[in-house]
C-alpha cells in the first residue's frame, strides 16, 4: 500500500474539512464564551468583567421567565411525542391500502421552513384572525376562546404544539423504523399466550424499542433548544418578554438590543442547560436498564 | 387477518391523524384568496371570489426571482465546496491507513458538531466573517458548510467503510493514482449516499433562518427564509401578502418533497438514528 498511506496524501484530505471545522464550529464556542465575560456594545473594545454577566442572570426577570417557558416547551413536547408520536406510529405501522400516502403527508410539516411553519399558525391560533377562535364562536363555545398565542399564559403550550405538529411525522417515522425490527415471531408468541393488546405494548414493544425511544427523547430534547422562528412569528417573544425562550431571548438581547457580552452569557447558559439535560437523561436511562438487567 | 371492523377503525384514525395534519396548509391556501378585510373581520368564511391579489401584491413588493436566485447559488456553492471537502476527509477517515486511535479522534472531533445548537455560534459567525471581510451571502457559505461537515461524515464515512478494500487493492495493483481511484471507482459507488446528503443539505439552506438573519442586511441578497418573514412590519401587518408570499415558497418545497421523499426521509432519519 503506498499512497493508501501516505502521511502528506492524508493530511491533504483531512486539512481543507478540520480547517473549515475548527474555525466556524468549535472556535465559535470559545469566542461566545470569552464574549460571555465581557461587556461589549459592539463598538471598540470589549471590555472584561469576570463573571458580572453570568451574576446578572440570577436577577434577571426574564431569564427565569424564559427558564420557565423553555421548561414547559420540553415537558409538553416530551408528553406528546415520545407518548402520542408512539401511538400514531402504532396505527400507521400497518399495510393498509394509502398508508404511505398518509405517512408522506404527515411527514410533510418536517420538511418546510420553521419560519412558514410560524407563519401558518398565526392564522390558526391567532385570538382575532385565526380559525381556533373563529370555529369555537360558531360552534357556540365562546367561552372557551383563549388568547392562544400572545397572552400572557399560554403562548409557550401553543408554541409546544406547534412544535409538536411539526415533528409528529418525522418522530413517528423513527418510531415505525424500531418496530419493524421487532422479530415477528415474539409478537406471534404473545399472541398466542394471549396477551392483551395493552399487555402487549406494555410489557412487549415498549422494553423491546428502548433504544429507539432513547433517540427520540434526545431528539426532542436536543429539538426544543432549537425552537426559534416558531416562537419569532407567533409571539416574537412578547408580550413584554412573557413567552421568550432561552434561545429567543439571546437571541434578541445580542441582537436586538446589542448587549453582546450578556446575550453571550445566555447563549452560554442554553447550551450548557440543553448538554446537562440530555446527559442527565441519559443517565436516567442507563439506570434503568442495569436495574432491569 | 384482521376484522373489518378493527381496519374500518384504523382507516378512520390513519385519515383522522392525516386530516388534521394536512389541514393548515389547506386552510393557508384558502386564505391567500381572501382580502385583508375578509381575513381580519371574518376569519372563517369561504372566499368570495377566487382573486389573486394577494399574490399580484407579493410579486410587486418583493423580488422572488432574485430570492429564489439568491437561495439556490448560495446552495450550489456551499453544497459543491462541502461535497469536496468532507468527502475527501471522508474517504481518508474510513479507507486510508493511518493510527487508530488518531483516526477515531478525528472522527469523534467531527462528529461532535451534531450535537452543537447553531444558535450559540451565531454572533461569534458574524465576527469571524466579519473578520475575513465575508459580508450577506458570502457571509452565509462558510457556516452553512462547516454546519453540514458533521452529518456529511457521518453518512459518508459509515457507507465508505461499508465498501470492499479489496477494490483499493485492485486500483492499487492496476497502477491507478489515488485520484483516479477516489475520482472514477469510489465516487460513482457512493451515488446513493451523495443524493442523501445533497438533498438533505438543500432542504437545510432552503429553510434556514437564522444565519440568514444575522448576516443579511440588504434586501437584494435576501434568501427565501428572509423573503418570509419580509411582510411582517413593525407597524402592520399585511396578512394576506404574507399568506401567498409563504405559499410560494412552500409549493415548490413540496413538489421538492414528493421527487425526493425517499432520499429526504433517510437522510432526516440517518442523522438521527445513528448520531
Amino acid at each position: 500500500m503506498h499512497w493508501l498511506s501516505k502521511k502528506r496524501y492524508i493530511a491533504g484530505l483531512l486539512l481543507p474539512t478540520l480547517v473549515v471545522y475548527t474555525l466556524y464550529i468549535i472556535a465559535p464556542i470559545f469566542i461566545a464564551l470569552y464574549y460571555s465575560f465581557t461587556r461589549y456594545s459592539g463598538i471598540g473594545m470589549a471590555k472584561f468583567v469576570g463573571l458580572t454577566n453570568y451574576q446578572r442572570l440570577f436577577s434577571d426577570t426574564t431569564f427565569w421567565i424564559s427558564v420557565r417557558n423553555t421548561v414547559i416547551i420540553l415537558l409538553v413536547d416530551f408528553l406528546l411525542l415520545l407518548v402520542a408520536a408512539f401511538l400514531v406510529a402504532m396505527l400507521l405501522n400497518n399495510s393498509l391500502k394509502y398508508n404511505g400516502l398518509c405517512k408522506a403527508l404527515i411527514f410533510s410539516p418536517a420538511i418546510i421552513a420553521p419560519i412558514i411553519v410560524g407563519i401558518i399558525w398565526v392564522y390558526i391560533l391567532d385570538p382575532e384572525v385565526g380559525v381556533l377562535n373563529g370555529i369555537l364562536d360558531a360552534i357556540g363555545l365562546t367561552g372557551m376562546k383563549q388568547q392562544w398565542i400572545g397572552g400572557k399564559t399560554l403562548s409557550p403550550y401553543s408554541i409546544a404544539v406547534i412544535y409538536f405538529w411539526q415533528q409528529l411525522g418525522y418522530i413517528v417515522t423513527i418510531y415505525i423504523a424500531g418496530l419493524k425490527m421487532l422479530p415477528e415471531e415474539v409478537l406471534e408468541a404473545a399472541r398466542v399466550d394471549g396477551a392483551s393488546p395493552v399487555q402487549k405494548v406494555l410489557y412487549i414493544i415498549i422494553p423491546m424499542i428502548r433504544t429507539t425511544i432513547s433517540t427520540v427523547a434526545v431528539l426532542i430534547i436536543t429539538g426544543v433548544f432549537k425552537i426559534f422562528e416558531i416562537v419569532q412569528q407567533t409571539t416574537g417573544g412578547g408580550p413584554n418578554h412573557m413567552s421568550e425562550t432561552l434561545v429567543t431571548y439571546s437571541y434578541s438581547t445580542t441582537f436586538t438590543n446589542g448587549e453582546y457580552g450578556y446575550g453571550m452569557s445566555l447563549a452560554t447558559i442554553t447550551f450548557v442547560f440543553s448538554i446537562i439535560i440530555v446527559g442527565l437523561y441519559q443517565v436516567a436511562a442507563r439506570r434503568g436498564e442495569e436495574k432491569e438487567g | 387477518m384482521m376484522s373489518r371492523r378493527k381496519r374500518m377503525l384504523m382507516y378512520f384514525g390513519m385519515i383522522a391523524v392525516t386530516v388534521i395534519t394536512v389541514f393548515p396548509f389547506l386552510w393557508m391556501i384558502i386564505l391567500s384568496f381572501k382580502t385583508n378585510s375578509e381575513i381580519m373581520l371574518s376569519p372563517l368564511s369561504m372566499p368570495d371570489s377566487i382573486n389573486f391579489d394577494n399574490y399580484v401584491h407579493a410579486l410587486d413588493t418583493l423580488n422572488y426571482r432574485q430570492l429564489y436566485l439568491n437561495t439556490f447559488t448560495i446552495c450550489m456553492v456551499s453544497i459543491v465546496a462541502e461535497l469536496v471537502i468532507t468527502f475527501l476527509s471522508s474517504f481518508v477517515l474510513a479507507r486510508m491507513d493511518f493510527g487508530k486511535h488518531l483516526k477515531q479522534l478525528i472522527y469523534g472531533y467531527l462528529i461532535l458538531g451534531l450535537s452543537i445548537s447553531p444558535f450559540i455560534l451565531l454572533f461569534p459567525v458574524y465576527k469571524i466573517n466579519l473578520l475575513l471581510g465575508l459580508k450577506e451571502k458570502y457571509g452565509l457559505i462558510m457556516p452553512y458548510i462547516a454546519t453540514s461537515i458533521s452529518f456529511n461524515t457521518l453518512l459518508l464515512v459509515g457507507y465508505l467503510k461499508a465498501l470492499p478494500r479489496e477494490i483499493d487493492e485492485a486500483a492499487l495493483v492496476d497502477g491507478c493514482t489515488l485520484w483516479q481511484l477516489i475520482g472514477r471507482v469510489i465516487l460513482p459507488m457512493t451515488k446513493p449516499v451523495i443524493a442523501t446528503v445533497v438533498i438533505f443539505n438543500v432542504l437545510y439552506i432552503w429553510n434556514e433562518y437564522p444565519f440568514a438573519s444575522v448576516m443579511l442586511r440588504d434586501i437584494g441578497s435576501y434568501t427565501l427564509s428572509m423573503g418570509a418573514s419580509f411582510f411582517k412590519g413593525k407597524f402592520s401587518v399585511d396578512y394576506g401578502a404574507i399568506i401567498a408570499s409563504s405559499i410560494m415558497i412552500i409549493i415548490p418545497e413540496l413538489v421538492f418533497y414528493g421527487l425526493f421523499q425517499k432520499n429526504i426521509v433517510d437522510g432526516m432519519t440517518a442523522g438521527a438514528v445513528k448520531g
